[in-house]
């Protein structure tokens, strides 16, 4: 499969990496340059599989292959325009497979019920800690 | 009305003026504290920091009970996700964004956002209304305030498909030469009939250049 992820923090990195180790075709954006290395040597060097930008931009997107992407991932560390980018790759692209991160739990509630895949960190991560606490 | 802005910039400060003298309650929310204080000796007590994408901060700033929530700031993505969250979780009956990026527009309308008004339009409109209507023209001074000028026949144009004999040129002006779409010259008689993106290569008085230029675009 195509697949975009927008943003390379440690997130980001994971996804990209565990995806490209199964096989799939993974484009990694991110706005620092120097993000791109904690990817594996052999993704980062491979041509067109990094871009420089935020990734919110029709243009951007295009250049990255939104038009024949199965699955876009923004998960970027701002909450706000990975809601945009991800909003953009679902309504105008119509991109099938669409997750977005959203580190407000209010909000990522909201964007569930207006149909975006969202994930909140926080909410996971306080779940998971929570747990171990008090199993 | 109770009007809530978010962004106090440029255009967040005179937009809130504007509104204050219409009569409207209005309150801002800005992102950097001395713009804030800069605000509130301006204005009084009616602006707060935040990021008002945040939900806790539009609560505060009384989203809940807002007519109208208007986003101002320069960056799409924040003025986006604010009207959204007033719209979904504050119910907030209108919203209207300012955006920067003209592809967003369509995006941002299918999203719910009640109005979007786009910076780069408003430009390119009021550019555009400055801009006479016809199509482009080439034009060189010559001798004797005269201009020699190449005008192309556009779309619509009332001389299409005209002889040259039946078109009411200015005064002192000579046509003289027409190239047709394929680059080839056309033979010049009264007879020569213009088609559509026709060259006319003429020499016109400087003062009837305007009036040329009305004649084989618009008609009169």
């Amino acid at each position: 499969m195509n697949i975009i992820v927008m943003g390379c923090g440690r997130i980001g990195t994971q996804i990209a990496t565990s995806l490209w180790q199964e096989g799939h075709r993974v484009t990694v954006l991110d706005t620092v340059p120097e993000s791109f290395l904690s990817l594996p040597k052999e993704l980062r060097e491979t041509e067109g599989a990094t871009i420089v930008c935020d990734g919110i931009l029709e243009e951007e997107l295009i250049d990255a292959g939104i038009e024949g992407a199965d699955v876009f991932v923004a998960v970027s560390n701002r909450d706000n325009r990975n809601a945009l980018a991800a909003q953009r790759a679902k309504h105008i692209f119509n991109v099938p497979n669409v997750v977005c991160r959203v580190g407000d739990i209010e909000r990522q509630e909201m964007y569930n019920k207006l149909g975006l895949s969202a994930i909140s960190p926080t909410k996971i991560t306080s779940a998971l800690i929570l747990e171990a606490v008090f199993p | 009305m109770y009007i809530v802005v978010i962004g106090g910039g440029r255009v967040g400060f005179f937009l809130t003026r504007a509104l204050f003298n219409a009569g409207h309650e209005v309150f801002i929310i800005e992102r950097n504290s001395r713009r804030v204080d800069e605000l509130v000796q301006h204005f009084g007590n009616v602006a707060i920091k935040g990021d008002g994408s945040e939900p806790i901060i539009q609560m505060e700033a009384g989203v809940a009970r807002a007519d109208i929530l208007i986003a101002t700031t320069g960056a799409d993505e924040d003025n986006l996700a604010a009207c959204q969250l007033a719209k979904h979780r504050f119910n907030v009956p209108k919203t209207v964004t300012l955006i920067n990026s003209p592809e967003d527009e369509r995006l941002f309308e299918l999203l719910g956002v009640d109005v979007v008004v786009s910076s780069t339009q408003l430009l390119l409109g009021a550019i555009e209304e400055e801009l006479p209507a016809h199509s482009p023209a080439h034009v060189l001074p010559v001798r004797g305030n005269r201009e020699a000028a190449t005008i192309e026949v556009p779309q619509g144009s009332p001389v299409i498909g005209k002889r040259l004999s039946a078109i009411e040129l200015p005064p002192d002006t000579y046509v003289v030469a027409i190239v047709d779409r394929d680059g080839q010259l056309k033979a010049l008689n009264n007879d020569t009939q213009l088609e559509l993106h026709d060259e006319i290569v003429a020499v016109t008085a400087t003062d009837q250049a305007e009036a040329l230029l009305e004649v084989l675009s618009n008609g009169r």
